[in-house]
């Protein structure tokens, strides 16, 4: 620091920095308190991922794209599996777009919950999180009841799921979810009326509506929003179709909204759960496919519990892909939460507020970094 | 016994530095303990019996570590402010009456002593960060500062309450008040404790108040920059402030060691009665700190002047009608 007095000076938030859990760099202005200026760059995790699955067949790529990221592997690899099969033009058997649906929402329940714990403790509220944290344990045992893994589950393959479910099994899940709901709804309650979280999230990370859609903001960030958007309503795969559910919204466009409709989400996702057990289809959970796919191109979105999650994949007819591209929700999300952090007339940020407004679009920055960021923001 | 041997053995060991040491490591690890039931784990467990010597190991770990002085900080304020702290603490707390109504020193006007303390331990940090050349130390000591202005006046006044109360200036005066009346929690101080509570909060930076060593803000605030030796001390002296403020508020608010005994035990009942009290304070410090999310320093210090110091005025024009009464 030199001696001259200076009023404005640099914050680093990052690349290493206790309020991340990945590498990303937020480089703040501040004049006392407060955020004057910001700057992003998430290049510094950069895993070579979508070069590396040219190097591998259209199976082994399946292990690959499910460690791009740890919680939300079920839907990468569901988005993969359905570009692949996209690019064969066949359709796979009705019980496993169940079955498929079933894992993609535990996993965003899960999800979900992880984040909420992580956005209590980003406000300071570490009993809150260690309770949501062991209610979280059910959604993990759930998972590991269906799939053999606590995390990365390798459910989805190629043309189908890896694993039929029993009654059994079936009952256990219904068991769990009902374990679950009530707690999540108690937690509801609590974030909609304890005054120290309320004080800490409302207001907090403004992303007004016409904000979002100009920014490209996706998921339970938009949603927050106003801006009814979902992949599984607008643009249906697995059998998303065929199961009635609400695409939650919420008007406050703060983090305390964000919240909500996570919150809500997660209550949705527990009745699309039981709608998949009530309603499983009998039949095979797997169609097989050959192992080269036909020359072409393919794409194929889905509805990630951060948001909308597309992939690319160009055949040229042999069994290893040409091009692999992965578009996370986090990227996405980018410019809303530069946004949000930008400070704007009467709308202040503090540096108190970064942690949260940085955790309310729940960033995976070693999802996103595949980008390398060239001159200022 | 010669009588400079027991005063050396009333500073040195009981109730003075040993006393001391041992229970602000007793009540850390109590704090913890029912901070870690709060959030449903099990908190400290291996180091000896129930994990209780586990803020010992961790001091004499932290003893142990690599001690870095920044190369642009002021080495100077730097290396001083850990001593100055825990001696600051030592010194202070010879007004705390541990086993009877006096404390080691006792005269007019220590209540205001005890008070400096306060003011004294929050330059020290504002000291601490500033002299540490680094963005997170400084922004930590701003806050530590801009905090002192909100817990300080209602803690001063929810004292001056005890005192109009009790008619006393000092703390001997106060609790032999409270031996033949009650204690002062009872009445309308009962204000003036929660209103202490909360400053003690604030003053010992806890939860919701940690503001000045964010964690996931401004990574550890004035504490930044300190490691090994002169980490080990602060947090020393942070434990031993927390036995402090309590055996403050157990003088003030709930009759200090003072409680039924039969004669000739009041040796042994008296600290014993004291150390309960203490837990009791420490307790309701840390259900505290497990039920809140952290304050913004703006709507702490608002908190402070909009709630906290009419309340604490009220409590004192409350105080002033029940002597009229």
């Amino acid at each position: 620091m030199s001696s001259s007095y200076e009023r404005i000076f640099d914050i680093p938030i990052g690349p290493q920095h206790p309020a991340l859990k990945e590498p990303a760099m937020l480089k703040l202005k501040v004049d006392g308190e407060h955020v004057v200026g910001v700057d992003l760059d998430v290049s510094y995790n950069h895993r070579g991922i979508e070069k590396a699955a040219e190097y591998r067949t259209y199976i082994q790529n399946l292990y690959l794209i499910e460690r791009i990221c740890g919680i939300c592997n079920v839907a990468q690899t569901l988005t993969y599996c359905l570009a692949v099969e996209y690019l064969h033009g066949k359709e796979i058997p009705p019980r496993a777009r169940f079955l498929r649906v079933l894992a993609e929402e535990i996993s965003r329940i899960n999800s979900h919950l992880l984040w909420l714990g992580v956005a209590a403790h980003e406000i300071g509220f570490d009993t809150f999180f260690m309770h949501v944290w062991l209610d979280r344990e059910i959604t993990l045992g759930l998972m590991e009841a269906l799939s053999g893994n606590r995390i990365t589950s390798s459910y989805n393959v190629i043309g189908g799921v890896r694993r039929d479910v029993t009654e059994g099994l079936l009952s256990t899940i219904r068991k769990g979810l009902d374990e679950l709901e009530p707690r999540v709804k108690r937690y509801r309650e609590i974030v909609l009326n304890d005054r120290s979280i309320l004080k800490r999230t409302q207001g907090v990370g403004i992303l007004r509506s016409a904000d979002a859609v100009s920014t490209s903001a996706v998921g339970p960030t938009l949603r927050a929003s106003g801006i009814k958007s979902d992949v599984r309503i607008d643009d249906p795969y697995s059998s998303h179709d065929q199961i009635p559910f609400n695409v939650i919204t919420a008007d406050g466009c703060d983090a305390h909204s964000r919240i909500l409709v996570r919150l809500d989400e997660i209550m949705e996702s527990v009745q699309i759960c039981r709608h998949c057990i009530s309603k499983l289809p009998a039949g095979p959970i797997l169609q097989r496919l050959p192992r080269r796919p036909p020359q072409g191109e393919a794409m194929s979105r889905v509805e990630a519990p951060r948001g909308e999650l597309f992939h690319y994949i160009s055949s040229d007819g042999t069994d290893k892909p040409y091009r692999l591209k992965v578009s996370t929700p986090t990227l996405a999300n980018l410019p809303a939460l530069v946004r949000m952090l930008t400070s704007k007339g009467r709308y202040v940020v503090n540096i108190a507020d970064v942690p949260v407004i940085l955790a309310s679009i729940d960033p995976c920055f070693s999802c996103a970094a595949r980008v390398e960021r060239s001159g200022g923001a | 016994m010669d009588p400079i041997i027991l005063s050396l053995y009333q500073v040195l060991v009981f109730p003075g530095f040993l006393f001391l040491m041992a229970a602000s490591f007793l009540y850390e690890w109590l704090d913890r303990k029912i901070y870690a039931w709060m959030q449903l784990r099990a908190g400290p467990v291996t180091a000896g019996p129930v994990g209780i010597l586990q803020p010992v190991a961790d001091f004499v770990k932290l003893m142990g570590k690599e001690d870095i002085t920044p190369a642009y900080a002021d080495r100077r304020i730097f290396g001083a402010v850990p001593v100055v702290m825990v001696a600051l603490i030592l010194t202070f707390w010879a007004v705390v009456p541990v086993t009877g109504a006096e404390g080691l020193v006792s005269f007019k006007g220590d209540v205001i002593f005890a008070v400096v303390a306060m003011t004294f331990f929050c330059m020290l940090v504002f000291l601490g960060g500033f002299s540490s050349a680094d963005r997170f130390s400084l922004l930590g000591a701003e806050r530590a500062v801009l905090q002192l202005l909100g817990f300080e006046i209602p803690m001063m006044l929810s004292l001056t309450g005890v005192c109009i109360h009790t008619g006393g200036l000092s703390l001997s005066e106060i609790v032999s008040w409270q031996a033949e009346n009650g204690w002062s929690i009872l009445g309308p101080q009962s204000i003036g404790f929660f209103i202490f509570l909360v400053a003690a909060q604030a003053e010992l930076e806890r939860i919701p108040f940690d503001i000045p060593e964010a964690e996931q803000e401004i990574v550890a605030g004035w504490l930044t920059e300190y490691s090994g030796r002169k980490l080990a001390l602060i947090r020393l002296a942070k434990d031993m402030e927390l036995v402090f403020v309590s055996g403050l508020a157990v003088a003030l608010f709930l009759g200090g060691p003072f409680g039924p005994s039969p004669a000739g035990l009041e040796w042994a009942l008296y600290p014993a009665y004291f150390l309960l009290k203490l837990a009791l304070v420490v307790a309701a410090l840390a259900l505290i700190r497990g039920l809140f999310a952290r304050a913004r320093i703006d709507q702490m210090v608002s908190f402070g002047m909009m709630y906290l110091v009419p309340l604490s005025l009220a409590q004192v024009a409350a105080t002033i009608l029940w002597r009229l009464i």
